[in-house]
Formats: structure tokens, sequence, C-alpha cells
């Protein structure tokens, strides 16, 4: 018998049932219902993708609207006091060092690498969207529905993941149990009127997420196991003005379905307190209930993504949806489950106390010595990783350290070390940090003495708002997407060590932070962040560096 | 791309096409080495063909019955002679890319090649162009095999129908790509379906997102630099200044020249985010878009100053720019590779686009024109493009139709001959 209790340890509990959530429901306060008339204006083109683009001007008046609508002084505040109740399911989170790809989005989102925003609050012209997983248990597919929701979401694309299970675990009341049958073909009557009732609740706010939240993607994580059902749910969304996008996971290759179910239930709700073995049986017992009635997609008339073995073949069929479909297949070709750790490092201090961009200074002797402490540190971290993994039974060999810098000598310099030593190291330009333009090398006092204006703007939006002739956070996520992507294709471990603009901005890509926070991410001169990615969350580590001072940003 | 660098991974990748005749291996093959070189990998195309019409020049489609031995024997001797060259370049020219364009219809053809591959340690990756709209295939045949150097001189409607029947003879052999241990993308109808097996690097897949990308409707793009500004006039580089006279005189003319140009076809029109491009496109009636990427080349140091300024100010500097004006990085500023760089999203978003007009900056400019007309490292910092000039590219099957339409509006010179010393001041 399943046993759900709701009480159990981490903090991600799932949330009350629905019935109860649609009474807190998060309400935008009253002044953002007024989107000001610049976005008004600025409705989507016909057939354009404006990927990579700013925001949107009239062109015969040619203003250059920098500021968003999130400028506006009270939304701030009121975000940030913003309550955990949602109308979805949700995991709780509250702090930046969680992972925050679950969390609802409010209606008024906007996203770090937002490129425009539409009165429809939809990108590239492709409408309202739900990509539809189909799969087998443990084939992968809640790891993807979260993988491409943070990968969307930083796009821009206003993304949520609904899955089934979570609503499945929220119907049935605390303390009681699922009934047995809940899982096989053949239910009993009342099983499958539970079963229905959980299919409703989560199609209801699919639909809400779509209709009052301007959501534009909506990924539907379930089994969706026969064509006859599939049929029928895609008739149901494309009469709400609703395209659909299947994506369905395959996995023929026995070792991967195990390593799945063996990651799935450590990171599960549904199975907290079990012992290892009998969860595997049970989950192995699940899938093999649901196989003589799964048929795999067909249909010809559909748009849909076939991923076999995670990601070894791809077959993309009918991509009426547009833009997207090559997008999301150009990221899963490189994805991969078994991601590698990614390290964080500043840059030590250089020859000059308040380094400017343009004269590009060297590592002082501190700096030096940072670097090398640095590089004892982080290879001590992970042989005793390794270690503990293996005394944990996890034989796995440990994977292979590379390192990223930009083309900076403050960061080349410090990565030196690791060179030295036989680790590949790497120079990206795209990794150079947020230029800072006409104020480059000013302090905080001249800063607001000879740009007073400016200042006044930047606290509004620090996220998108550029000084003179220098980049905003925003450009800088644009700027990394192709380092972000190939993050995600390679399998080792990454060290990334950057001016810490760059390093909030990564770190905001795999945390999922909102425009509020990746600004204000703190990155400690005397510590090491390291990411360890999971099917279901991210999570971070802090290793501190001893023997290193704090100092203020470089 | 984004730097990447093939001193770290010294991959080298062979890209072996297949597909029946008249199915647009070429133009993918050429448009890959295009795509590869201007992000600064060196990729060349080893076309089959060339090497059988060395041989034989004007075959029948007999020539190409499977049954013809003679036929059969000098087709692989030109294959084999194809990779024997692709092989000797990976070596001695350090390639990084080559592709073998040719039919390679047949598995035990593909086997060959992948053998050879294998010996070499070279990464076999395939390409399947597969289509069965006969308007398509019948309209590539008329565009492009009936100028074909096997048909010269000879009846176009003849050529076509030979052709035909040049193809029914590989139909018949055809096996489609279905080796599951491969690495392949194949194209199904212009990539109204799409099957990709077993990529292997990142490169492979930038490479397979490239071809997802393309598509053959005709559309024309239109570049210009900003109208004169005042920073121009006194001959400074780099800065965010506004437009001269002359420029807002630019900006005015501009949208009469564009729409004699453009007609009545939907137009979107990319500025960056430095005020004289804006208002060198405040007058166009279309939708526009601001792009950071097309920001001119950062100067770091040097920005704000003329070109004499900078010659006696930093002189080495000065020269070592002159050497290898491609790769050198004005300090704490971007090189001409740095603006490829971050270029590239662009491209990958010129190509999905129809018809576009790009206000941008000269070494912004350099950089895309470098693309669409595969201009060379050593030449492109070094193109002139004039103020006050429209450029409209119109790509073509086998290469990019250019047209130049100069507003009569004159305008300083910012060329700058390489060797020239700044310190003559030109009129």
């Amino acid at each position: 018998m399943l046993s759900l209790s709701s009480d159990s340890s981490p903090s991600r509990s799932p949330s009350p049932s629905p019935s109860t959530s649609s009474d807190d429901r998060y309400r935008a306060p009253s002044p953002m219902a007024n989107v000001p008339s610049s976005f008004a204006s600025s409705v989507s083109p016909p057939g354009l993708s404006t990927f990579h683009a700013d925001l949107a001007t009239s062109p015969i008046t040619g203003g250059f609207e920098s500021q968003m609508h999130m400028s506006h002084p009270s939304f701030t505040s009121q975000l940030r006091t913003q309550s955990v109740g949602s109308k979805y399911l949700r995991r709780q989170s509250s702090s930046v060092d969680e992972d925050a790809v679950h969390d609802t989005l409010s209606p008024t989102h906007v996203s770090p690498a937002q490129l425009y925003s539409t009165e429809s609050g939809r990108l590239f012209h492709a409408g309202k969207i739900c990509i539809v997983l189909v799969g087998l248990p443990a084939r992968g597919k809640t790891h993807l529905a979260v993988s491409l929701t943070r990968y969307l979401r930083w796009l821009g694309v206003k993304t949520h993941a609904f899955h089934l299970g979570d609503y499945r675990r929220g119907h049935i009341a605390p303390g009681t149990e699922v009934p047995d049958d809940y899982f096989l073909v053949n239910a009993s009557p009342s099983t499958v009127i539970l079963r229905q009732r959980v299919m409703a609740a989560c199609k209801a706010d699919v639909y809400r997420f779509f209709e009052e939240d301007r959501g534009q993607v909506a990924i539907y994580d379930a089994v969706n196991p026969t064509s006859a059902g599939r049929r029928v749910l895609v008739k149901e969304l494309n009469q709400r003005g609703i395209q659909t996008l299947f994506i369905e996971s395959i996995c023929d290759r026995p070792e991967i379905i195990e390593a799945n179910v063996r990651s799935v239930k450590i990171s599960s709700p549904d199975y907290i307190g079990w012992d290892e073995k009998e969860a595997i049986r049970h989950y192995l017992k699940r899938i093999s209930d649901k196989i003589p009635h799964y048929e795999t997609l067909d249909e010809p008339e559909f748009s849909y993504i076939k991923l076999y073995n995670a990601g070894e073949r791809i077959l993309l069929n009918n991509s009426r949806v547009g833009y997207l479909p090559n997008r999301i297949v150009f990221y899963l070709m490189n994805l991969h489950i078994k991601a590698g750790c990614v390290y964080f490092a500043r840059a030590g201090k250089s020859t000059e106390p308040r380094p400017r961009y343009k004269s590009d200074p060297h590592l002082s002797d501190e700096g030096r010595t940072y670097a090398r402490i640095l590089t004892d540190t982080l290879l001590e971290h992970r042989r005793s990783e390794h270690s503990a993994r293996g005394a944990d039974g996890d034989n796995s060999p440990e994977r292979e350290l590379i390192v990223w810098t930009s083309t900076r000598r403050r960061t080349v310099e410090t990565a030196a070390e690791f060179e030295k030593r036989g680790f590949s190291c790497r120079q990206r330009p795209q990794l150079s940090q947020m230029h800072p333009g006409s104020c480059d090398g000013l302090s905080q006092q001249e800063l607001e003495k000879q740009f007073p204006g400016e200042v006044e703007l930047h606290k509004k939006d620090p996220y998108r708002h550029r000084f003179p002739r220098a980049e905003s956070y925003h450009d800088l996520a644009v700027r990394l997407e192709p380092v972000i992507l190939e993050m995600e294709r390679i399998p080792n471990d990454i060290l990334i060590v950057a001016h810490v603009s760059v390093l909030r901005v990564l770190y905001g890509y795999l945390m999922a932070c909102s425009t509020f926070d990746i600004p204000e991410l703190d990155f400690e001169s005397n510590e090491i962040v390291e990411i360890i990615p999971s099917a279901y969350n991210n999570k971070v580590k802090r290793i501190k560096i001893y023997g290193v001072e704090e100092s203020e940003t470089l | 791309m984004g730097g990447y660098s093939f001193q770290v991974e010294n991959v080298q990748i062979c890209v072996i096409m297949v597909g029946l005749p008249a199915r647009g291996k070429s133009l993918i093959a050429q448009k890959i080495v295009r795509y590869l070189t201007w992000l600064s990998i060196r990729a060349k195309c080893f076309n089959v063909g060339n090497y059988r019409r060395l041989e034989t020049a004007h075959p029948t489609a007999e020539f190409f019955d499977v049954n013809n031995s003679e036929g059969e024997r000098l087709r692989k001797m030109a294959a084999e002679a194809a990779i024997r060259d692709m092989f000797r370049w990976f070596d001695e020219d350090l390639g990084v890319v080559g592709i073998l364009d040719a039919t390679n219809t047949t598995k035990s053809r593909r086997n060959w090649i992948l053998e050879l591959c294998r010996k070499r340690n070279v990464e076999p990756m395939f390409v399947e162009s597969w289509c069965d709209d006969e308007d398509l295939i019948m309209q590539n045949i008329m565009d492009v095999k009936t100028t074909s150097p096997d048909y010269i001189g000879q009846d176009p409607e003849k050529a076509a129908l030979d052709f035909r029947n040049r193809i029914r003879n590989y139909e018949k052999v055809y096996e489609t790509i279905s080796e599951r241990d491969l690495t392949y993308v194949k194209l199904i109808n212009v990539g109204s379906q799409v099957i990709i097996n077993r990529i292997q690097s990142y490169l492979e897949s930038r490479i397979v997102y490239y071809l997802m990308n393309l598509h053959i409707k005709p559309r024309c793009i239109w570049l210009s630099r900003h109208g004169e500004s005042a920073f121009n006039l006194t001959g400074k580089i780099g800065g965010d200044s506004d437009l001269s006279a002359r420029g807002r005189e630019y900006a005015r003319q501009l949208p009469q020249l564009v729409k004699l140009s453009v007609g009545n076809r939907p137009l979107t029109v990319w500025t960056s985010t430095l005020k004289r491009t804006q208002q060198t496109a405040k007058y166009l009636p279309y939708r526009q878009l601001t792009w950071k990427a097309l920001d001119e080349l950062d100067a770091g140091q040097c920005d704000g100053l003329t070109y004499e300024e900078i010659e006696n100010r930093y002189p080495e500097d000065f020269a070592a720019r002159d050497e290898n004006k491609y790769e050198y990085r004005y300090p704490g500023g971007e090189s001409y590779r740095d603006v490829v760089v971050r270029l590239e999203p662009i491209i990958m978003e010129l190509e999905r686009q129809e018809n576009i007009m790009i206000v941008t900056h000269q070494a912004v400019l350099r950089c895309i024109y470098a693309y669409f007309m595969n201009v060379p490292q050593d030449q492109s910092p070094w193109m002139e493009v004039p103020l006050h000039t429209l450029i409209k590219l119109e790509p073509k099957a086998y290469g990019t139709e250019v047209t130049r339409i100069k507003a009569d509006i004159p305008a300083v010179s910012t060329y700058r001959e390489k060797g020239q010393s700044a310190k003559i001041k030109s009129k």
C-alpha cells in the first residue's frame, strides 16, 4: 500500500489539495492591472520571431522605453512580500538557495533573458502551446519537464509544468492512502472516478494558467498512454485555442530506466521512508502494469518530438508551432540526464584596487595566492566528495573537471594553477563581465555625482537598466546563452571563474531566480559555490576557502 | 559558436551528404561551409561531381546506370579522389569539418566511407536530404541542373528530361539511412520532419540546429550603415553621437530608397542600441527592433579618439592592428572575431526570417556581409562600406546577388587603407 504522508520532512512538502488553494490565489495588485501604454502598443507582429531583440518601439515616435513596467515603485515591495499561497499546487520556496523552477510565476513576471513583452504576454508569435509529455514512468519525463521549464522561462516564454503526480498526491487527504488499484488499468469504478477528478483538477489549472495568467507554454507531465486519449486531449485543447506539441520520452535501455528509478526515488515525494530495493521494485511494477496499454506516438497530423534514450535519437515531426520546437530540439540535443556539477568562483584580486574594465589588469600577489588556495580547496573538496560517495556504495568514477574563464586577464590567471596541474582550461569571450560603459572605475559616490538620474533609474530596475554605454544584466543573460547550452551538454564538472556579474546570471539560470534576485545574489570572494543538478531540483552548496579574506566586489 | 576553440578539443568531423540528385545537397553543403568558416572553423566542401567531371564532362543518364560497369568504375574513382583530397586537407590544412558532397545513396558506399573515416580518426556525420515533393524537385532541376556544367550548350528542356532519367537510375538503388549506430540528420521534405541520431558533440548539435533553421523561401536582406554622425565628421571612432545634418538628410531619404527596392513586400528593420542607427531608421514605416548585438565594435581605450590620436598615443597598437585586423583586440575592447561571436544569434535569426533590413555600424556590417558573401578573414575587416549606401543581398541557389544603392548625399569617408598612416590628414 502506498502511504503518502504529507507531513514528511523535506522542505518541499506538497501543498494542500487544490480545492483549498483556490482561496489563497495570488492576485496581482491593482496598479499592475493597468499595463502602461508603451506595452499596449507593442502588438505581436505576424510571422516574426524576435529572439534576442530588445523591446519593440513604435517606429514613428522612435522612443526607446528601456524601463519595463516592473519599475513601478510599489511593485518591487509587493512582489518581495508575495505570500506562499498560490493557485496551483507548487512546492514552497522562499530563498534563492532553493531552486525556484517549480514556483508559480506572477501574471506580470518578466524573465531573465526575455527579450520583449507583448500585450498578450506571449512570445515568438506562437500563441498558447501545451507541451504534452508522453511516456511510461521512469522515462525521465519529469526531468524533461523541469529542464524545459527552466530553459523556456529563461528565454522569457511564460512556462509552467503541471505534474499529474502532484495532483494525485494532492487529491488524497493527508493521513489516507491511495487506493491499491490506483495505478492498475482495470480499476474499480470509484478509483476511476478519483482518477478523473485528479485529471480534471490538473486541466482546470492548466486552463487558468493560460486564460488568467497569460501563460504561454504549459507542460503537461503525465503518461498519456493511448492514442485515443491523446486525440481527445488535442481536440479539447484546440477548442480553447491552444496548440499542442507532444514530446515522447522513449527508453529501450534497461540501465537507463533503473538509473532513473534510483534517482527518482531519492527526490520524489512518493517514496519518502521506503527501502531502496522495495521502492525500485514497486516502481517497476507500476510501469509493467501500464505497458500492455501503451501506444507510442504515431499520429502523423500531430506536431511531436520523440526523444529516444535521453537524447540518443530525436525525431521531430510536423513542427507547425514554429520557432519553439526547433529551439527545444536544440536544447534537447544538448541536455543530459547526468549533468555534471557546476562550480562558481570569483577571480583573484588584481593590481588595481578598483579594477577598470578598459585596463584589464593582472592578478596581484594576493590574487595569485588566492588562485593557489582556490585550486587546492576545490580539488580537496572533490576528493572528499568522491570518497564519501564511494562509502555510500556509489562507485561511479569521478567526473573530469574542466575550467572555463573569460578572456580577461584576472580570470585567466586565476585558473592558471589548474592549467599547470593538467586540467583543461578554456577562455570564452562571452564570459566577460558586464560592460560598465561610462561607469568604468567609478566609485559609488562618483557614480552618484556624475549620473544621479541613472542611479535612480538603476535602483528601480537593476536587472534591465543600462548605464550609459554599459550593458545590463539582461544583455548579459542574452550573451551567455551559448555558454548555458554548452553547460547542459557537457558531462564533465565545470569550474567557471568569472566576474560576479556573470556568476549571478549563470546562477540565476540554474536556480531559476527572478530578475529581482539576480542583481543581488551574493558571491563571497572566499567561497566556491557548487551547484549539483538533480532530476527535480538543482541544489546549492557553498564551499569555504580558508586563508582568504572576504572583500568588496572585485 | 561562441569561442569554440578547437585547440582544446581536437575534433575532426566529416559531414557526408546523402540523397538523390536535386535534393539540395550541394546547397546545404555550401551553406554549412559558409557558416562554419564565418565562425573561424575550418570547413571545406569536396564535391564528387566535380572530380567526376574531370574525366567525364558531359555524361548522359546511362552513365549513371548501376549496370553500366564502366560508369560505375569512373564514378567510384571520382569518389576516391575526393576522399583522398579531403583527408589530405584534414592533415595538412588542419581542417575541422570536411563535407563530402555526393549522393552516397547505398549502404555499401556509406560503409566504405565510414571505415575510411574511422581509420583516420575522423568523426563521421551523415546529412540526408530526403524529398518526395515533385514540385520542389522539378524547381530545383530547372533552377540549378539545367545550368550545370554537365549540360552546357544543351537545350534546358532536354537537359531537364535527361536529368530526370539520371535520377531514376539512382532511385533504383537508393537506401535511405536507417543504421541506428551512425551519427546522422535526416531532413525530410525541407524540414517537415527531422530525424537526429546520436549527436556526439556541441559542434555537431550546432550544425544540426543551423540546418533546422534554414529555409528555401526567396527573400532579401538590406544592409545600411547609420547616416553620417557628428563623430564621423571629426574622425573620431566609437561613441554614441547624433547624426550630422547630412546624416539626418539620409534618414529622411531612406524611406523612399527602401520603398523603391522593397516594393510592397513586408519588411522588419533591425537597429543597434546606439542613437545614430535609431535616428537613421526613425522615418522607416516598418516594425523596428533594437539589438544590443548590433552595436559597433567596442574600441575600449581608444573609444572617442581619432585614428591620428590612436597612432600617436598607441603606435604599437596601431601597427599591430594593421598586421591582423581580424584578431586584433583593442585594449579593454573587442576584435572583429569577438564581434562575429556576438553576431551569431543574429545570423541564425536571419536564416530563419524572410525580409529584413539592418541599420548598423561599419565593423558589424562588414561581418554580416562577410557571412553572406563568404569573404575571408584577412579581407573582411578591410572592405569598403561607405556611408549613405543601401546594400541589397539576395541569396540565390549557389551564391548571393549584391546590389548597392547609393543615396545622393555626400559623406566623409571613414575608410582607412591598410598601412595608411592616419597622420596624413585626408580631405
